[in-house]
């Protein structure tokens, strides 16, 4: 009996680690290939470990400052665009769920249009628009355009986070004399914090990792984030797959670091919920 | 990896086509500037995909150094773009009344450019006969009786051999193949070219030798003839090498450039913009160039103009720089730092090149034999029709259709395009 338990707790241990290592290797792998020399790279053997007497190509990606612009650059900008799509996310998610109005169906079939359009349609009216409003060349411009895409996904998400919560939870309050804007914050808010988290995550992992607005709309160096700064090490006739590997392992860890973050709540918030009443 | 040029790549040639509609979008029409000849102080933009390059992007920041310090009144300051999606990149921003004030463009998106009125016409401000400019590859920049540009590189397309795997090059199109196959051993390949969607661009001026090596062209000017016998031919031997396994099939330019320059990679149809690069990788290798082995002595060339943004706001400025780096002297140093290109007037190599690069004159020599890789009578179209015909051979290339199937699709879409 003991045995067959011991054989269970290895067997699951095993598939564990067999989850955690294909989840972990292109992550190890980027880091090893960043620590291989150029000869290595293509000899004929493989090299699985790394050669650490190589690791200067981190500090020499670092060394004059750019890679760390471009990492606050779209920390600013991802930052940004997960306040903001939260801020209007959890009212519009609240008056989708909540409210009956004229072209609440409308407004809910647009939400689903603008995920259905690729970014390269958009980018040209929109550059129109910025210009006009002189919101090219800055990171709050930058912000606007990726709010406008994740602000739909968050919204979503967050109105079918308030579709779970009791109608007789809202009643009681306003019972209890709570005007719809205290029974949004101070009742269904807290309820919904798992499913703000969630949407937090995505609307931070969409603004990290856009590209074609920020290589269109920011000319200046000092403002490009990331995901535009490494796609620069990609040149016409010679590539750097080192620095690419290394600076892109960076680029990688913040948005990786954020997500373990916001997943403590989306953890807690889920357990909150199931001890309720 | 977080960045994906598979998707970019597809995003981008949606993009390129809705770029030029921007003009009309915001009813966007040359800035109100100063044109009184002589340059107001001012900081403008240079865009330059190669300013990226290891290789060669710190040479040409010296020069742009070097002009800023010669004078007071103008600044250049180099725009970053990647390269990955420079042309749509900088279409999108000059459809839009934005954009570098200076520009090194390839030709298909300098053709698209020029033919959407995004450029600023050079024709009493350039004096081609005063200049000396050579008049192969300068006569492709004139659109309509309008001159938008001049050459900032001229770079024939040859054949990078590795003389330690080859130590003789081969001249035809059978020794090609067999020299290939010879050399495919291990972990070394005998050629790498580009097949894949992701370089659409690549792919395109990889085929062009291809083509124009067994005799076809993508038109006859006034008609397309995308699926014309020749042009059929020459596909049909470039998917020969493919189905040979003599490739790293997969790999992209980056990858199999890099196993050139560590002797991994036995040949491959290159610029000579390329040399410097594989230099820089590996000073040791032991390489040459030679003429590509194809039976027509015609080949792609890569044509980059300097042209006016026609939005910018200090077009006299623009011109100095343009002027500054036509003078003789200067002619000369940018052709050190591009390698084995060519420039806008004829200099002469130095010594100390000649010596580097004992092929130079080889190199030199395919000028007259080089093509710019647009489809001629097609410029503005070019980068459409490259979508299209790359679509179509690279899937013959992985075996859903045969290549003469392949390229009367091509053909009719194409078609339906220009009409």
């Amino acid at each position: 009996m003991m045995r067959r338990l011991h054989l269970g707790v290895t067997a699951r241990m095993l598939a564990v680690l067999v989850v955690l290592g294909l989840a972990i290797f292109p992550v190890y792998w980027m880091f090893v290939t960043a620590l291989t020399s150029d000869q290595d790279l293509f000899g004929p053997s493989i090299n699985v470990l790394p050669d650490f007497s190589r690791l200067n190509v981190f500090s020499e990606a670092l060394a004059d400052g750019q890679v760390v612009g471009w990492l606050t650059n779209s920390f600013v900008v991802a930052a940004g665009t997960t306040v903001l799509s939260i801020a209007l996310g959890v009212p519009l998610g609240y008056a989708l769920s909540r409210f009956g109005f004229r072209g609440k169906a409308t407004v809910g079939l647009a939400l689903l249009f603008t995920q259905m359009l690729p970014e390269a349609l958009l980018v040209v009216p929109l550059f129109a628009v910025f210009r006009r409003f002189d919101l090219l060349n800055s990171l709050h411009g930058l912000i606007l355009a990726d709010t406008a895409f994740a602000l739909p996904v968050v919204a979503l998400i967050l109105k079918g986070a308030i579709d779970g919560v009791p109608r007789d939870l809202d009643e009681a309050a306003r019972v209890d004399g709570s005007n719809p804007p205290t029974v949004l914050f101070r009742i269904i808010l807290p309820l919904i914090a798992p499913a703000i988290a969630a949407a937090a995550v995505i609307a931070f992992f969409s603004a990290w990792n856009e590209y074609v607005f920020a290589v269109t709309f920011v000319f200046d160096k000092s403002l490009q984030p990331a995901s535009v700064g490494v796609a620069g090490f990609i040149g016409e006739q010679d590539t750097s797959i080192q620095s690419i590997m290394a600076v892109g392992l960076l680029f990688t860890l913040p948005a990786v670091a954020f997500y373990l973050f916001a997943q403590r709540y989306v953890v807690s918030g889920m357990t909150a919920g199931a001890v309720k009443g | 990896m977080p960045f994906r040029p598979n998707r970019r790549a597809k995003t981008f040639s949606v993009l390129a086509t809705v770029a030029v509609g921007a003009t009309v979008l915001v009813g966007c029409s040359p800035s109100q500037e100063n044109n009184s000849g002589s340059p107001q102080p001012a900081t403008i933009t240079f865009a330059a995909s190669t300013l990226g390059d290891p290789g060669r992007g710190p040479g040409l920041q010296k020069l742009i150094d070097e002009y800023n310090a010669s004078q007071s009144t103008v600044t250049v300051q180099a725009a970053s773009v990647p390269y990955p999606t420079f042309g749509q990149t900088v279409l999108t921003q000059m459809g839009g009344g934005e954009g570098p004030d200076l520009v090194r463009f390839d030709m298909p998106e300098f053709s698209t450019a020029a033919a959407s009125a995004l450029l600023e016409p050079l024709d009493d401000k350039i004096d081609a006969s005063k200049l000396n400019l050579i008049a192969g590859p300068d006569k492709y920049l004139n659109v309509d009786g309008h001159r938008y540009g001049v050459v900032f590189e001229n770079s024939n397309y040859g054949m990078f051999y590795n003389k330690d795997l080859i130590p003789e090059a081969p001249k035809t199109f059978d020794e090609f193949m067999q020299t290939a196959k010879a050399t495919t051993k291990g972990d070394v390949y005998g050629l790498a070219f580009r097949q894949t969607q992701a370089e659409e661009a690549g792919v395109w001026q990889d085929i062009y030798n291809y083509v124009l090596g067994f005799g076809g062209d993508w038109s006859d000017g006034g008609k397309l003839t995308l699926d014309s016998p020749k042009v059929i031919e020459g596909l049909e031997k470039y998917k020969e090498l493919y189905d040979a396994n003599v490739i790293p099939k997969g790999a992209d330019a980056a990858t199999f450039r890099k196993m050139f320059a560590n002797g991994k990679v036995g040949m491959e149809l290159n610029n000579g913009g390329y040399v410097t690069a594989t230099k820089s990788a590996n000073p040791a290798l032991n390489f040459s160039v030679a003429r590509i082995p194809f039976p027509e002595k015609k080949q792609g060339s890569l044509l980059a103009p300097i042209v006016i943004n026609a939005n910018s706001k200090h077009k006299d400025a623009a011109l100095d720089f343009i002027q500054w780096i036509l003078k003789p002297e200067q002619q000369v140093k940018l052709q050190e730092v591009l390698g084995a290109s060519s420039v806008a007037t004829p200099t002469e190599r130095s010594a100390e090149s000649l010596e580097k690069y004992p092929f130079l004159p080889e190199l030199d020599k395919l000028t007259e034999s080089g093509v710019p890789q647009i489809v001629n009578g097609f410029g503005p179209q070019t980068a459409d029709i490259r979508r299209i015909v790359v679509t179509e051979v690279l899937s013959s290339l992985q075996g859903q259709q045969d290549m003469k199937t392949a390229m009367e699709k091509a053909q009719k879409q194409a078609e339906e395009l220009v009409r």
